[in-house]
């Protein structure tokens, strides 16, 4: 197997849609229980900072923000390789750049820190728990892959990449 | 004080289901937490343990048995358990109870991490 697109979809990340989409993953084949939880858990949590995040949005009755991005799933024969993709402002593209190489650079003892460290010290309320990045990454105990590429002068669109390996 | 008690439906998983009972001083969260706008749904519940614990000022038992919790959600859940150590410290009598899967070990790493951020102990437990 070189690699088999499992989901696809470009569009606002509704709440229902990624419940119906995460539904789906749990249903994946049988043998990889622990990998398909890991992968869920991953799932939700980078579908929703694309819903939380993007600077392409919907709004919903005026009030609700939808953003908008895109997301690949794909299998390949020892993994679940899942990408999530949104714009963001060319200054945030930095910021994120830089989360990403703190976490890729972080053993799991450190990661595990800064999850504690991260977590009490956010405002929370529409914050949340700041983590996201760092939970992925320690469920897989795989590196961030990351990409940006710029729109224009204010924008990029900035990609995320994880893999999750079935054993 | 009254109770809170929310339901769960299979069309929304990402609410779950809620029964905070003052007269027993009992509080249950079962299911899944991935909301949208997650302050907005516990904000309730936070302001239901922070009247508990300074009106009626009797013991409390919360028990979590969430399969899945967002990020967002752990935050809301830490603040719980902050109140609830305060509580605590105060002379309060205090029991969380922790329901998990016992193939989901990632669940258990999150449990020793909340035990160390809020300083309660949380008593862990399988589900059957």
């Amino acid at each position: 197997m070189t690699s088999k697109t499992i989901l696809s979809y470009k569009g606002p990340f509704y709440i229902e849609l990624i419940s119906v989409f995460g539904m789906n993953i749990r249903n994946l084949k049988d043998e990889y229980n622990n990998a398909r939880k890991k992968l869920f858990k991953i799932f939700i949590e980078l579908c929703q900072n694309v819903s939380n995040y993007s600077e392409d949005f919907h709004m919903v009755n005026h009030v609700q923000r939808i953003g908008v991005g895109e997301l690949i799933l794909q299998e390949l024969e020892d993994s679940y390789k899942f990408t999530t993709t949104n714009q963001v402002k060319n200054t945030d593209a930095k910021i994120l750049a830089e989360r990403c190489e703190l976490v890729n650079a972080s053993d799991p003892l450190k990661l595990r820190e800064l999850k504690r460290e991260q977590r009490l010290n956010s405002p929370g309320e529409k914050f949340g728990a700041r983590i996201g990045l760092i939970q992925a990454v320690m469920l897989s105990k795989n590196k961030l892959e990351y990409k940006n590429e710029e729109i224009d002068k204010d924008y990029s669109y900035f990609s995320l990449t994880i893999k999750i390996d079935k054993n | 004080m009254e109770n809170i008690t929310l339901t769960s439906s299979p069309t929304t998983p990402y609410f779950p289901e809620v029964i905070f009972d003052a007269s027993k001083g009992v509080c249950e969260i079962s299911g899944e937490s991935y909301m949208e706008e997650t302050y907005k749904f516990y904000l309730p519940l936070i302001n239901w343990l922070k009247e508990y614990t300074k009106e009626v000022n009797k013991p409390v038992e919360l028990n979590i048995k969430l399969i899945y919790l967002n990020t967002s959600s752990t935050k809301c859940v830490l603040d719980m358990l902050e109140i609830l150590k305060d509580y605590e410290d105060a002379g309060g009598k205090v029991k969380v109870n922790w329901y998990y899967d016992k193939s989901d070990p990632d669940m258990v790493d999150e449990v020793e991490d909340f035990e160390a951020e809020s300083g309660v102990k949380i008593e862990l437990i399988e589900f059957n």
